[in-house]
């Protein structure tokens, strides 16, 4: 037997070299974790160790092609609240209630809620945030954040669109170039422990946001103002379910306004009656289309010219209507036209002529036309949603339906439609791609895309479009079109009235479409305005009447604002308007012609009953006078 | 075979390098737990010096325990092994008393006392100690049978259960091994300790199949990925403290994990803060710290002048020993994760004030040592011609000479 001592003196040297042994394997093990699997555990623990506050990228801006801003970004606050570190609750409730607008109760509760984190408001503009953070109320906390500003909130409403809370387009410019005006957000690296908060000895690591794209328009601001202000005027003054106009570049086919009224305020978009904000939103220019009626004549007698179908010295007669395929159709003016030469037709707007330029001209022809035009077809304008339009397919035109579509009926435009084919009528005969962005450009100034005006084809010849000018002038020189008139200034261009028709597809009584298209100056055109008022209430009712003043008052600013010369000196002949009450409607439109005024009749009886303006007034020579008539 | 009583000069001088580097171990520790627990101090206690403080006083108190026994005879510790003993289940009992136990992460494990807290169970590891020590010691003939050995199993049985019933899983274990270890250095036969080892294992067998899901969550140490928010999460933090360190670490006080991210990163954690600020290097400068204390306190208990003083030193080693390998092998994910502080450096001043008492224990011994140990265990025989001219050689170096004696004489015995 082994001698206890010697026992206890081996088995204490097993013990030590077991340690040893162990020590050694958990050696092995720290060598394992620290250095083979290090840059891997490293590279997951960074991962929890900091927080990253996202840094919001503004949004870019939006600019007219004067460099005039229509859109930027504005800093606003978000105001947030880690509730269990807010002392005295009640109090902190009051203060931030009464200083944002808020409901005391329900920001109690948000303060007394559970959560780690909780949301009090966003977009607090920035002196309300600074006055609000003076206080010092403890557990409150303010994140930047940029809010979309729009110095022509109204004005552009349709046009610009707006954006949702977190910056990104919803409508408008702002949805269909989101990807351009969005910027790349940036970051904050903070060290924090596991709870987010920031370590004493923190250094706060910026990855800077990059700015989104500038988008540059061909709006013209003032031109854009001009437009909002008379469709505002315009939907007052008749009541009317809207109003709304168009200003193009003859040229280049860049859009220069569109304005609609009823509008609102993109800075404070309706956003809690979403069917009003997409009513509202609606940009009908675009994206709806109308009957235009005789806005249309122009593709007509374009068509007709361009073909050879028809030539100055032609005369036409109309009696009130024309009866093609068995169907009775009625010119506007029931008591008839009479003889007249092409320009005549065109100034009186006579049904009767662009029947009969249709019928010559059959339906292949026609319709050659007026694809050409770009009718029956999307523009290709950088707007989301346009409408193509309608036109009857080629084979279903019937020749009744050839001769209404000749004076714009049974066919369907939209206003851009419509005023990009008027350009090409009078630019000399070509068809411009409508556009709104002319350049994209970066933060820095770095140009991204630039636009040239895209020519699609050419709709008719020169020697076309300058008889074109020519008639046009003539329906504001002494035509339906007078009152879209400036004294000085050579003006082209055509008034339109077209019945809506009630849901059946008969006529809706006493809802018109009054519209005016309008070019100017005449010799070499620039500026090409559409103005439609949509359901004018009341007796009057004419484009002539209706539309023409508002184009006629945007023109005049126009003209002033680009400084464009008139052509002659203002030579003003008045007439005193004769008195024609009781008489028959015949005989009053044939005194009021030989006193030089043109006139619109309202009403299909067999007395003037009421005249505009009133007996003995002084009227412009060649303008357009109102009489009612009944039985 | 009987012992010899010889009466001869004892060396009446302590261990200085033992000293150091129990001193060493205790200001890294006091440094590390303000490293590591200044975050948490400062979030929960409103001041980051809250742990350090405690740890400081736990020093203070700790060197004195350490001085007072160092000077004590230990034989003292022998005549009151039945007191020792009863106050340790004493106070693993009173643990359960309310209002005296605290509870605290759902287990009972405190003493209050008004101006401090004593965990039980360190106290009762060497009251264990203690008892074991003396009844071994002294019943050197009935050690190598079963019936001889059943009274230190009953006593560590008995303290075992009380520790599990805190419930304190990590700490039974300890007692367990340490138990075990103490009978092996004792001189139990094998056999006798593999009939205790064995209905442990099957008993462990048996409640892992009863039921299976806690042994799922035991075992989620291997794969602690699969529930990186649950079960695996502790060590996933130890994981990434430990890669973060790399080789050299990120620096004293750049500790990363320890703002929060890493739970008891000032006590059962800490040695993963270590390797994340000090890397795989001061972690191996730790554990050769460790393994040089162990070495020394085993030297004591070979040169110690009796039985009973020799197991008391080679208990007091292997406590230590088995607590620090049990905390890196947690921390390292070795074992299943399991509360342990790491003795000396974990925040903990009970712990701290036991193990530098245990130090004073071994100096204690150390001071009543013999001047040549080898007198102690073994019959001097005549030493060969060759051996002892060899041995001659080697008469410049004091500590190498008796270690290399002890060996031979050892060697020698029959």
């Amino acid at each position: 037997m082994k001698s206890s001592a010697t026992v206890m003196r081996k088995r204490t040297l097993v013990a030590l070299i077991a340690l040893i042994v162990v020590f050694c394997a958990l050696f092995g093990r720290l060598f394992y974790i620290q250095i083979i699997d290090g840059a891997e555990l490293r590279a997951k623990a960074g991962e929890q160790w900091y927080r990253d506050l996202p840094l919001k990228a503004p949004r870019g801006n939006i600019l007219d092609r004067n460099g005039e801003v229509l859109a930027d970004s504005k800093d606003v606050f978000t105001l947030y609240a880690r509730p269990n570190a807010v002392t005295d609750k009640p109090a902190a409730a009051g203060e931030i209630s009464a200083a944002l607008g808020l409901k005391y109760e329900t920001t109690l509760e948000k303060l007394n809620s559970t959560v780690g984190e909780v949301t009090l408001k966003r977009k607090i503009d920035a002196d309300t945030a600074y006055s609000l953070r003076e206080k010092n109320i403890a557990g409150l906390y303010y994140t930047l954040d940029t809010q979309r500003n729009y110095p022509y909130g109204t004005a552009l409403a349709q046009v610009l669109g707006f954006t949702n809370i977190d910056n990104v387009g919803q409508s408008g410019l702002e949805s269909y170039y989101d990807k351009y005006l969005t910027g790349v957000d940036g970051f904050a690296y903070t060290s924090t422990d596991i709870a987010g908060r920031e370590l004493p000895s923190s250094v706060t690591r910026y990855v800077p946001s990059i700015r989104g794209c500038s988008v540059t328009l061909s709006l013209d601001a003032n031109i854009q103002s001009f437009a909002a202000n008379a469709v505002t005027a315009a939907q007052t003054e008749f009541s009317s379910k809207s109003a709304s106009m168009v200003v193009m570049d003859v040229n280049t086919g860049g859009i220069v306004a569109m304005a609609k009224s009823p509008s609102f305020d993109l800075n404070d978009p309706p956003r809690d009656n979403l069917e009003l904000l997409n009513e509202l939103s609606r940009n009908t220019m675009i994206v709806d289309m109308y009957e235009p009626g005789s806005t249309f004549k122009i593709f007509t007698t374009a068509a007709a010219i361009e073909a050879g179908v028809v030539s100055d010295g032609d005369t036409f007669f109309c009696a009130g209507s024309r009866t093609v395929d068995g169907q009775r159709i009625r010119c506007w003016r029931s008591i008839g036209h009479g003889s007249q030469h092409l320009a005549e037709g065109v100034k009186n707007s006579c049904n009767c002529v662009f029947m009969d330029l249709a019928l010559r001209l059959g339906t292949e022809k026609f319709y050659s036309a007026l694809h050409s035009f770009g009718l029956g077809q999307k523009t290709g304008v950088d707007f989301a949603g346009e409408s193509s339009g309608i036109l009857m397919k080629e084979e279903n035109v019937k020749t009744v339906d050839l001769a209404r579509i000749g004076f714009g009926q049974a066919v369907a435009v939209t206003p851009l439609q419509l005023i990009s084919g008027v350009c090409s009528v009078v630019n000399g005969g070509t068809l411009y791609k409508p556009y709104f962005v002319q350049s994209v450009d970066s933060a820095e100034g770095v140009n991204v895309a630039t636009r040239l005006p895209e020519a699609v084809r050419r709709t008719v010849s020169e020697e076309t479009s300058r008889k074109m000018r020519e008639y046009l002038v003539g329906v504001v020189a002494n035509g339906g079109g007078s009152k879209a008139g400036v004294a000085g200034y050579a003006i082209g261009g055509k008034t339109g009235t077209a019945q809506k028709y009630a849901g059946g597809g008969g006529i809706a009584q006493g809802k018109y479409v009054s519209s005016f298209i309008g070019f100017a100056p005449a010799n070499d055109p620039k500026y090409a305005v559409l103005m439609i008022v949509d359901e004018p209430q009341g007796y009057m009712y004419y484009g002539s009447l209706v539309a023409a003043p508002y184009a006629g008052s945007v023109f005049k600013k126009i003209f002033d604002y680009e400084d464009i010369a008139p052509t002659a000196l203002p030579e003003t002949e008045y007439v005193a308007m004769p008195d024609v009450v009781g008489e028959t409607p015949a005989d009053a439109v044939a005194i009021l012609e030989k006193a030089g005024l043109h006139v619109e009749l309202v009403g299909e009886g067999e007395v003037v009953v009421a005249q505009t303006p009133v007996p003995n007034s002084m009227v412009v020579k060649n303008d357009t006078v109102l009489i009612r008539t009944k039985n | 075979m009987k012992r010899r009583r010889v009466d001869i000069k004892t060396t009446g001088r302590s261990d200085v390098p033992l000293i150091i580097v129990t001193a060493a171990l205790v200001a890294f520790g006091v440094l590390m737990v303000y490293s590591a627990g200044s975050y948490t101090a400062k979030r929960i206690y409103g001041t980051e010096f809250y742990y350090v403080y405690k740890q400081l006083v736990g020093a203070v108190l700790g060197a004195i325990c350490m001085f007072l026994l160092s000077r004590t005879d230990y034989r003292i510790l022998r005549k009151l092994r039945y007191v020792i003993l009863a106050v340790s289940v004493a106070l693993l009992a009173i643990v359960f008393i309310p209002g005296v136990g605290i509870e605290n992460y759902g287990a009972r494990r405190w003493i209050n006392l008004p101006f401090f807290t004593i965990q039980a169970s360190e106290v009762s590891k060497f009251g264990f100690i203690v008892f074991a020590a003396s009844y071994i010691g002294s019943h050197e003939d009935k050690i190598t049978k079963l019936v001889g050995i059943l009274p230190v199993i009953a006593v560590g049985g008995v303290i075992c259960l009380l520790i599990i019933l805190e419930p304190n899983m990590s700490v039974t274990i300890c007692m367990a091994l340490l138990m075990i270890v103490m009978l092996f250095l004792g001189g139990a036969k094998l056999k006798h300790l593999a009939m205790i080892i064995v209905p442990l294992i099957a008993a462990a067998v048996v409640l892992i199949l009863v039921e299976p899901y806690r042994f799922a969550r035991l075992m989620a140490f291997i794969d602690p990925w699969e529930s990186p928010l649950e079960e695996g999460y502790q060590l996933i933090q130890s994981y990434y403290g430990l890669g973060a360190g790399g080789l050299f670490g990120v620096g004293l006080f750049n500790s990363r994990q320890k703002y929060l991210f890493l739970p008891f990163a000032e006590s059962d954690f800490i040695f993963s803060v270590i390797g994340e600020e000090l890397g795989l290097f001061g972690c191996l400068a730790v554990m050769a710290a460790y393994v040089f204390m162990i070495r020394r306190a085993l030297k004591i208990a070979l040169g110690a002048p009796d039985r009973f003083s020799s197991l008391l030193c080679s208990g007091i080693a292997a406590i230590i020993a088995i607590q620090v390998m049990v905390n890196i092998a947690v921390v390292t994910g070795s074992i299943p994760p399991t509360g342990l502080p790491l003795p000396f450096i974990s925040s903990g001043s009970s712990g701290l004030i036991v193990f530098m008492s245990g130090i004073g224990v071994l100096n204690g011994v150390k001071r009543k040592s013999h001047r040549s140990v080898e007198l102690l265990f073994v019959k001097p025989t005549k030493p060969a011609p060759s051996k002892s001219k060899k041995a001659s050689k080697r008469q410049r170096g004091a500590a190498r000479k008796r270690l290399v004696r002890a060996r031979r004489y050892a060697g020698d015995s029959v």
